[in-house]
């Protein structure tokens, strides 16, 4: 009984003390580029209300994120995306999207996130890493700290992912709310036809040789 | 006046089948408020999906929303008007 106490305390121990790291033959720090020529990567935010859903999407994401490879906790990065390619489906939204009372894109192009911590590493496959992460949000020229989650996938160089990118690939899909009046954003002046907390979601891949 | 009345009949008839069919589609494609031209189809593939990723686009797509629903039930309506309004006219001439 004692032996697995200790064995269940030495685990926990470990898994707090040892640094949680992808298992590739690359070590030490690696920097991966996440502004794909292609505009495959993406962020996007949902809304919700009684009256509408809409959807907001950019291609345009350009950032970079160093890592140590063997500890997931040492990812930092900044990213920015511009405020005028995001598209909604409707043309006249994404105008009204753009205005000066909205995300007022003529005096904030880019709306920016800086990765300042990385916390809660769980492994849920091979060289996938669940994490809460936490970081710089910027929006309309208003910085708030903010978190949420995030999957991070490891990839080594094939030709499979030599389609993609060239160097080796880390995947990266992150979730987190924003509450517009904190960067403000007024959704009443619209009639509450978005909601109060848009959900962001942010689907990219960076690589390692470009 | 029993051809006028029995025209007359047909012509509500076409419009209140035109306006059942527009909201039985406006229904149809989602019964959205808004009209879109595109939506969002996913495009993830299986490198995608190994990187644990998804992937959306915009296709363009035309979506009937409530906005341009009311606004061909109004023509209709007008129309439908007119077309009586027109035959009351012809009725009185002849």
């Amino acid at each position: 009984m004692k032996q697995k106490i200790f064995l269940i305390i030495f685990i926990f121990i470990a898994s707090n003390i040892f640094p949680q790291g992808f298992k590739v033959n690359a070590s030490g720090e690696k920097t991966f580029n996440f502004t794909d020529r292609g505009k495959r990567n993406q962020a996007s935010f949902y809304s919700t209300t009684p009256l509408e859903d809409i959807t907001g999407l950019t291609n345009d994401i350009n950032g970079k994120v160093t890592l140590k490879v063997e500890d997931i906790k040492s990812i930092r990065g900044d990213f920015s995306v511009s405020v005028s390619s995001i598209k909604t489906g409707i043309d006249l939204r994404d105008e009204h999207l753009r205005e000066e009372n909205w995300l007022n894109a003529d005096k904030y192009p880019d709306i920016k996130f800086s990765i300042k911590e990385i916390s809660n590493v769980k492994q849920i496959a091979d060289n996938r890493f669940q994490v809460e992460f936490s970081g710089d949000f910027t929006l309309r020229g208003i910085t708030k700290r903010i978190s949420g989650n995030a999957t991070i996938t490891y990839l080594v160089e094939s030709e499979q992912t030599k389609q993609r990118a060239p160097g080796d690939l880390l995947g990266v899909q992150a979730k987190f709310n924003v509450r517009l009046a904190d960067f403000g954003v007024n959704n009443n002046i619209v009639g509450q036809k978005v909601a109060e907390v848009v959900e962001v979601s942010v689907n990219m891949v960076g690589s390692s040789a470009l | 006046m029993q051809f006028m009345s029995s025209y007359k009949k047909i012509v509500f008839l076409i419009s209140f089948s035109l306006i059942f069919l527009t909201i039985i589609f406006w229904i149809y494609q989602g019964a959205e408020i808004f009209t879109k031209t595109k939506v969002l189809v996913d495009n993830t593939s299986e490198l995608d999906k190994e990187l644990g990723i998804k992937n959306e686009i915009w296709v363009d797509k035309f979506v009937l929303g409530l906005d341009y629903t009311i606004g061909i039930i109004i023509l209709i309506m007008i129309l439908t008007f007119l077309t009586n309004y027109l035959l009351k006219t012809k009725r009185k001439g002849s």
